[in-house]
């Protein structure tokens, strides 16, 4: 494996990813792409191979000027796109910005570039539609969630995820399309996470759907995987975790309640408000009814990637 | 609330059977639960709660229970009939009975099962899944034992007039026993038609179910249930897994378990003494 270069570098997934890396000896430099000032960032790694970047992904020219500048200069030959708005309230043009154009931008100056090869992006399976009539383990074939009523921290992440998705076979790349389960850290956008920080959760009354959640340590191992390969295409990135939503609730160490389904987007609704808290109960009403687990065979047989490590919940007791 | 159902498993059943019923196998995903959401507790508290149905109100009586593959995958095909699932719920303690180690039927039902609410849990947890192309797929790859009723809505849903009629089989069944190599094992039920005797249906929308049943009696009937399992049919014989795309060769497959089907419910009909007996 030759130079990569990683977008999102800031973010608890951009850090572990880094190090993760460096750990690999074989690996030559890493250039890494964030929108904070370098000393504002105490947990780098200090490394000769890391070359950290401040730039705003969403200035078209900064990004067009980097990668044929220093990553080409530095020979990177792979991009690891993880930066994307991890905070759902947040809505906009510069969310999309960063969310969708970014990733257009970066995959078309990618594809002319002279010394990168490889494109992973990091996207999440919330792309996909979970619903009574769908089945409980989901394929890559699985139906896409596309509804007009959509939030747009769902419709970017849509949106992002096919422009890659349809690249595939068509771009000189060689694209890795990674779609992660619940990626279950802090500061990584994610919903469960936010569900879970109160010292109580509210859930659906009669019903507890299967979930799947994925510690940071196996989604780093999957992008490494991913980095590595040549492997084409769409891979799901299940988890070690595939337990129901109470014993999430438990685990967290958090009280339930269980209450009709109606009651609880207006009950989030007013969190949201009150409290500026992320998670949507409306963006999670499919989830939080109908089972939903992630088929991770084909990662399994082109990346080699099988999730070992069990998500953190204490992590969100402490949170 | 987790441990409620182990908590009434071991209430309810003995420990020789608790013990047993430890033995059941089970792809663990770390929670104790399979990636369907299968819990043995849950199990085995069903066990439990069910088996005065099963052994004392419709004192169940089966035949052929060595035809159930011990092992791998397989397809247990079965008429369906009498307005609720109880002839499901008979089949499922029947197999968890007479298998060493016990086996768990995974029940394909239909897709408006999720929607239940509780019912979806308590399905979910003792192994019922949804009757979709991948749960089944998933299911057959991962050596388990299914039952489908491939009647589907309108064989619980034709009447009591129209009882042990068998309706159109649909071909979903065989197709997956061709594509993934398994065998399909004919299941007849006698006595499930007399236990709820549907006069009429009430057309609604609830959370998906095609209709609300009015039975005769607000209560079920105490008929005696028989079982009956054929011999297992290797409806992939002389086909390529590729012939499941084949619509001419499903329907003869799906016709051919409709016969064997209708032939075990014949057989059983004659031989039966009496609704009670």
């Amino acid at each position: 494996m030759s130079g990569v270069l990683v977008t999102g570098a800031t973010t608890p997934l951009g850090l572990a990813l880094i190090e993760g890396l460096l750990a690999e000896p074989e690996l030559l430099p890493i250039l890494a792409l964030g929108v904070e000032p370098e000393s504002s960032l105490p947990r780098l790694p200090p490394s000769d191979r890391l070359h950290y970047r401040q730039v705003d992904l969403t200035r078209a020219r900064a990004v067009r000027a980097l990668l044929y500048g220093e990553a080409k200069e530095l020979g990177i030959h792979a991009i690891a796109h993880c930066a994307r708005h991890r905070r759902a309230g947040d809505r906009g043009r510069r969310v999309y910005a960063l969310n969708v154009e970014c990733t257009r931008q970066l995959l078309h100056l990618a594809e002319r570039h002279p010394s990168i090869r490889r494109f992973v992006l990091r996207s999440t399976a919330d792309v996909y539609r979970v619903a009574a009539d769908q089945p409980v383990l989901i394929d890559e074939q699985h139906p896409i969630r596309i509804s007009t009523r959509m939030p747009q921290w769902l419709r970017d992440r849509v949106e992002a995820d096919l422009l890659v998705s349809t690249a595939v076979g068509q771009s000189p790349l060689s694209i890795g399309v990674l779609r992660f389960a619940e990626l279950f850290a802090p500061e990584s956008g994610s919903q469960l996470f936010d569900f879970l920080r109160p010292g109580v959760c509210f859930r659906p009354l009669g019903y507890d759907p299967m979930l799947h959640v994925l510690s940071l340590r196996d989604a780093v191992r999957a992008l490494i995987l991913a980095l590595r390969s040549d492997a084409h295409g769409i891979f799901n990135i299940p988890g070690r975790d595939i337990l129901p939503l109470s014993a999430c609730i438990r685990l967290a160490g958090r009280r339930e309640i269980v209450l009709p389904g109606p009651l609880l987007s207006p009950i989030y609704g007013l969190r949201r408000f009150a409290l500026r808290a992320q998670f949507s109960y409306g963006m999670n009403e499919g989830r939080f009814h109908f089972s939903g687990v992630l088929d991770g065979s084909r990662a399994a047989e082109e990346l080699g990637f099988r999730p070992r490590f069990y998500a953190n919940f204490d992590e969100a007791r402490a949170g | 609330m987790a441990r409620l159902p182990g908590m009434i498993a071991r209430r309810v059943l003995e420990e020789r059977e608790l013990r047993r019923l430890s033995r059941m196998r089970l792809r663990d995903t770390g929670h104790g639960y399979d990636p369907l959401g299968l819990s043995p507790d849950w199990v085995a508290m069903a066990s439990g709660l069910f088996r005065p149905l099963y052994e004392r109100y419709f004192r169940v009586v089966s035949q052929g229970a060595e035809n159930i593959p011990a092992e791998g995958a397989a397809i247990l095909a079965a008429n369906h009939s009498g307005m609720l699932p109880i002839d499901g719920v008979m089949i499922y303690m029947d197999v968890l009975r007479k298998t060493h180690p016990p086996r768990v039927l995974r029940v394909v039902g239909d897709l408006f099962i999720p929607r239940l609410p509780f019912i979806s849990t308590f399905f979910a947890r003792t192994g019922v899944v949804a009757g979709s192309r991948g749960n089944f797929r998933h299911l057959l790859v991962e050596g388990e034992l299914l039952l489908v009723f491939p009647e589907g809505t309108p064989g619980i849903g034709k009447g009591y007039r129209r009882r042990y009629e068998l309706q159109r089989f649909r071909v979903g069944h065989a197709e997956l026993a061709i594509r993934h190599r398994v065998p399909v094992v004919p299941v007849a039920v006698i006595g499930a038609e007399e236990v709820l005797m549907q006069i009429a249906r009430v057309e609604a929308k609830l959370f998906g179910i095609p209709y609300l049943p009015i039975p005769l009696l607000p209560f079920p009937l105490p008929a005696r249930i028989h079982l009956r399992y054929g011999e297992p049919m290797h409806l992939y014989e002389g086909t390529k897994p590729e012939d499941a795309d084949d619509p001419v060769l499903l329907e003869a497959a799906a016709a051919r378990v409709k016969e064997a089907v209708g032939a075990l419910l014949e057989q059983g009909l004659a031989e039966r003494e009496g609704v009670f007996k």
